[in-house]
């Protein structure tokens, strides 16, 4: 009787296990974690509005769950079918997600095009587009921005100094503190050196996939040699900026080790939480090169302004999805401008809606949450969203295949033998063939 | 001399065994077939046509719940393999024995999707699976209608399937019992191991995505990958292997050693409070296993309180970076290996303070009888049964630490970094593995890595296990 009733319980885990691989999924949105609750609530809003409109329920069960932006893509990707129907990632991740025949659908309908359209900044739209099959459909839809600002101590440092990385680093020799901590050591987060332009002319001479072309990269030209010699100085000085270490940015900053932080809106938190009310939000400072630095056509005494990713989140939606007549008119609720405002009242999610300082309300409130607000949207005019939405290999040869650590070598330049600019040329020109080709030269 | 002509013997008699166990294979395929063949010849009309269809011979012997499961069974089989029913538009049956070898063709376009090239191979695994399920179905359904023409032939009459079910119930339940099992070790491990042995034949990587662009076979090019070209792969395979291996040695020599000794001082006599010493040693291990390292990780990061003491008794005047901003690749590398004995030390000590309480006092009673002093006593005896004891937890702890994934991961990262390459300096295989997998979705390198790491761990757990006195002299100590 036991081995029976053994063999029955047995049986029975199997069928239940059997019977648990089955049953038809909810429509299913990923959003960040730190928005679940609000996009859950909005969906209940949109099904009041869908019974409102069309006087039926919503006819589908809809699951909003909170995920890690950064790694969405990637598991989305990893299996498609078990992936979300409406998902949201950075424009970056686009090469990757159209691959081939795409995993993503496009937008089709008119009304969400059109919102698109007229809401968003110009930079964000020719991201979200890409060349499938020969034919360029549109497949993100904009609904957070985010570039990178200065979070600075203002026990240490003033607005005034806070303009300048000559400023912020008096004020760290002043107070014998380093002048900076990054967050990591991949090329986001170096990216303000590389990406400064001529504060007076707001050129530069570098190119990262320009037009999505793939051999358009030029990080060689002589203002770049001397922006990155500019970095190696300051990252050398013994009260300059410091490379990421194992303590981490946070204790840093709290430690008064050094007074600022160059780092997103998902740092801010954490930077409250380092500094208190000594907290101060701006854009990221300027610098001067000097005769030692200056370096063919970039003169000493040229100003630059440093510069960021400006990027922005999207929306997307999963090619076959079985709700496909659903996901546009559900986008065009989530991305709709009111949406974004309240999301950025209740969440602090930076709108993509390009006039949002202005019309905005909270905005134009004298809160640290609004001094964020107003740097991100500031930088947005130093800065340009990472163009490796054109293709999937864009991403990896930028991020992936050494060239951020080669970039940083130059800038904490450990054996000395990078000091020269013909040394920083010949280390660059390596960065170069790996963004063009993931491959360093022979 | 002796000893060289010994391990030659050793070796030659391995050989051997290796041989002959593809020998006694070979015999028992033949003779399989040639059952198969007398079974046919020798057996009744239903146990001929049951060859045909499955579950006639039961039914001839009016075994008919038998004979109807294996018939169903068999329509199953075959209604599954020629219509080919699709699973995430994807099909099994035969198509995906022939999308098995193609991999898919059909590329698709914004509309319509591309072949997915994953799910094909996944479900060629699965086809090759199931076809070897229905032969064994099949072959039970011969051997079971044979059964019955034998039972005919000796007067008897043939098992009813209620008969059957209680068989199975009683003297057989061992087989009701693991066949779950079985099964779940097939579906789950099996299953896997064998996909993503394939994977590495492929090229199905970052550009490959599965679904959005076909994957195709590439045959041994991963694995020559390793030995030329300008790839990561190539150029830090070597460093990475090379410090895997001696993470591997030292992470075990260190903490075995260190264990023993801890033992052996813990349960000297005349050591008072035994009890509390290892209780306190054991609190790392009731400590799980990352809250200990990501603490060790904070002691001693830069501004952690291991370097400002360091700056507060002037010893340096600047903090120093042990883990993975360390200026020199062994700062890092040492310092998680002494992090490691930490960790681990405790696990040798509990094993051998256990082994040491149970060495048989005879022993050292016949020792001191023989006018053997302590030294000797110990050198010969205690040393001996404790080698003895822990050869196969050593070989285990070896092979745990060529794998070890917890240490490294949150200590370092892997880093420093070697500039270019993802592969950092104390990066190993199973590390390296990771990133290059979860991190950047190059699965066919991954896969190469991982049988790489599996060839060498067998390799050296077998040899070194097969050369111990533990599985030479098994009875030796019992």
């Amino acid at each position: 009787m036991k081995k029976l009733l053994l063999s029955m319980a047995l049986a029975m885990v199997v069928l239940f296990t059997a019977a648990g691989c089955g049953g038809k999924a909810p429509l299913t949105i990923w959003v960040g974690s730190e928005s679940e609750a609000f996009y859950t609530a909005k969906m209940e809003e949109y099904k009041a509005l869908y019974l409102e409109t069309t006087g039926e329920e919503f006819p589908h069960e809809v699951a909003v769950k909170g995920v890690d932006t950064g790694t969405a893509a990637s598991t989305f990707l990893d299996d498609t079918e078990a992936g979300a129907d409406i998902f949201t990632v950075a424009h970056d991740n686009l090469g990757r997600l159209i691959a081939g025949s795409s995993s993503v659908a496009p937008v089709q309908s008119q009304a969400l095009l059109d919102q698109i359209q007229n809401e968003n900044p110009a930079s964000f739209l020719e991201v979200i587009k890409g060349n499938v099959n020969g034919t360029e459909y549109t497949f993100g839809i904009p609904y957070v921005a985010q570039s990178l600002v200065l979070y600075y101590n203002k026990a240490f440092i003033t607005e005034t100094e806070a303009q300048t990385w000559e400023g912020i680093l008096q004020a760290a020799i002043d107070n014998d503190k380093q002048a900076l901590s990054l967050a990591g050591t991949d090329g986001f987060n170096n990216s303000f050196i590389l990406l400064a332009t001529e504060a007076e002319t707001g050129d530069t001479s570098l190119k990262l996939y320009e037009n999505g072309v793939q051999e358009n990269c030029f990080g060689t030209g002589d203002d770049t040699i001397a922006k990155l010699k500019w970095g190696q100085n300051f990252f050398n000085h013994s009260n300059g900026a410091k490379a990421p270490t194992d303590s981490g940015w946070e204790v840093e900053l709290k430690d008064k080790i050094s007074i600022s932080f160059i780092g997103g809106a998902w740092h801010y938190s954490a930077a409250k939480a380092a500094l208190g009310d000594d907290l101060g939000i701006t854009i990221l400072p300027t610098f001067t090169i000097d005769a030692t630095e200056a370096y063919g056509d970039a003169v000493s005494g040229t100003v630059y302004q440093s510069g960021t990713f400006a990027d922005t989140k999207a929306f997307f939606m999963k090619k076959g999805s079985a709700y496909q007549e659903y996901l546009e008119d559900i986008l065009l609720f989530l991305t709709s401008k009111d949406v974004q405002e309240e999301s950025f009242e209740q969440v602090q999610n930076l709108p993509a809606y390009k006039n949002a300082a202005d019309e905005f309300a909270a905005f134009q409130e004298d809160t640290l949450d609004a001094q964020l607000a107003a740097a991100q949207v500031r930088m947005f005019e130093f800065g340009i969203p990472q163009p490796f939405g054109f293709s999937s290999k864009f991403n990896t040869y930028y991020y992936s295949k050494g060239a951020p650590e080669l970039i940083l070598e130059i800038l904490e330049n450990p054996d000395g033998d990078l000091t020269t600019h013909e040394a920083i040329l010949a280390q660059m020109q390596n960065v170069e063939s790996l963004w063009k080709t993931g491959l360093q030269p022979e | 001399m002796s000893q060289i002509s010994e391990t030659k013997n050793e070796k030659s008699s391995e050989i051997s065994r290796f041989l002959s166990f593809f020998k006694n294979l070979g015999i028992k395929i033949k003779n399989g077939f040639l059952k198969f063949g007398n079974r046919f010849k020798d057996g009744s009309i239903g146990t001929k046509l049951s060859h045909l269809i499955m579950g006639s011979g039961n039914l001839y012997h009016k075994q008919i719940a038998k004979g109807l499961i294996f018939l169903v069974l068999q329509i199953a089989f075959l209604f599954i393999f020629i219509t080919s029913p699709e699973v995430n538009s994807t099909p099994l049956g035969f198509k995906s024995i022939i999308n098995f070898i193609t991999l898919g063709t059909e590329e698709g376009d914004i509309f319509n999707p591309t072949d997915n090239s994953m799910l094909m191979l996944l479900f060629g695994v699965i086809v090759f699976g199931l076809i070897g399920l229905f032969l064994a179905a099949y072959s039970s359904n011969i051997k079971s209608s044979y059964k019955a023409d034998l039972d005919k032939r000796k007067g008897k009459k043939p098992t009813t399937f209620k008969q059957d079910i209680e068989l199975l119930l009683d003297e057989r339940f061992h087989i009701a019992m693991l066949t779950p099992a079985i099964i779940g070790i097939l579906i789950f491990t099996i299953l896997p191991t064998i996909f993503m042995i394939l994977i590495a034949f492929t090229n199905f990587d970052s550009q490959h995505p599965a679904g959005q662009v076909l994957f195709d076979w590439v045959g041994l090019k991963n694995f020559a990958d390793i030995f030329s070209g300008t790839g990561e792969i190539s150029v830090r395979f070597g460093p990475v292997l090379g410090w895997t291996l001696v993470w591997a040695f030292f992470a075990t020599s260190t903490n075995y050693i260190g264990g023993i000794l801890l033992a052996l001082l813990i349960n000297k006599k005349g050591i008072k409070l035994k009890k509390l010493w290892r209780t306190v040693f054991i609190l790392t291990i009731a400590l799980p296993q990352f809250i200990s390292l990501l603490a060790m990780r904070n002691l001693l990061s830069e501004y952690g309180p291991i370097n400002a003491m360091l700056l507060e008794l002037g010893l340096t005047d600047a903090p120093i970076s042990f883990l993975s901003n360390a200026e020199s690749a062994w700062t890092a590398r040492i310092t998680i290996i002494v992090i490691n004995i930490w960790i681990g030390v405790p696990y040798t000590m509990l094993m051998t303070s256990g082994i040491l309480m149970n060495v048989p006092t005879e022993l050292y009673e016949a020792a001191q009888i023989d006018g053997a002093t302590k030294k000797q006593a110990f050198f010969n005896i205690t040393i001996p049964y404790i080698l003895f004891v822990t050869t196969p937890y050593l070989i285990t702890s070896f092979i745990g630490n060529i794998t070890s994934f917890n240490v490294i991961y949150l200590l370092t990262g892997g880093g420093p970094g070697v500039p270019g390459y993802k592969a950092g300096e104390t990066d190993l295989l199973v590390t390296w593995l990771y990133k290059l997998t979860i991190d950047e979705s190059e699965y066919n390198i991954g896969s190469v890595i991982a049988i790489l790491t599996f060839i060498i761990t067998a390799s050296a757990t077998l040899i070194s296990y097969r050369r111990s006195k533990s599985f030479k002299e098994e009875d030796a100590f019992q």
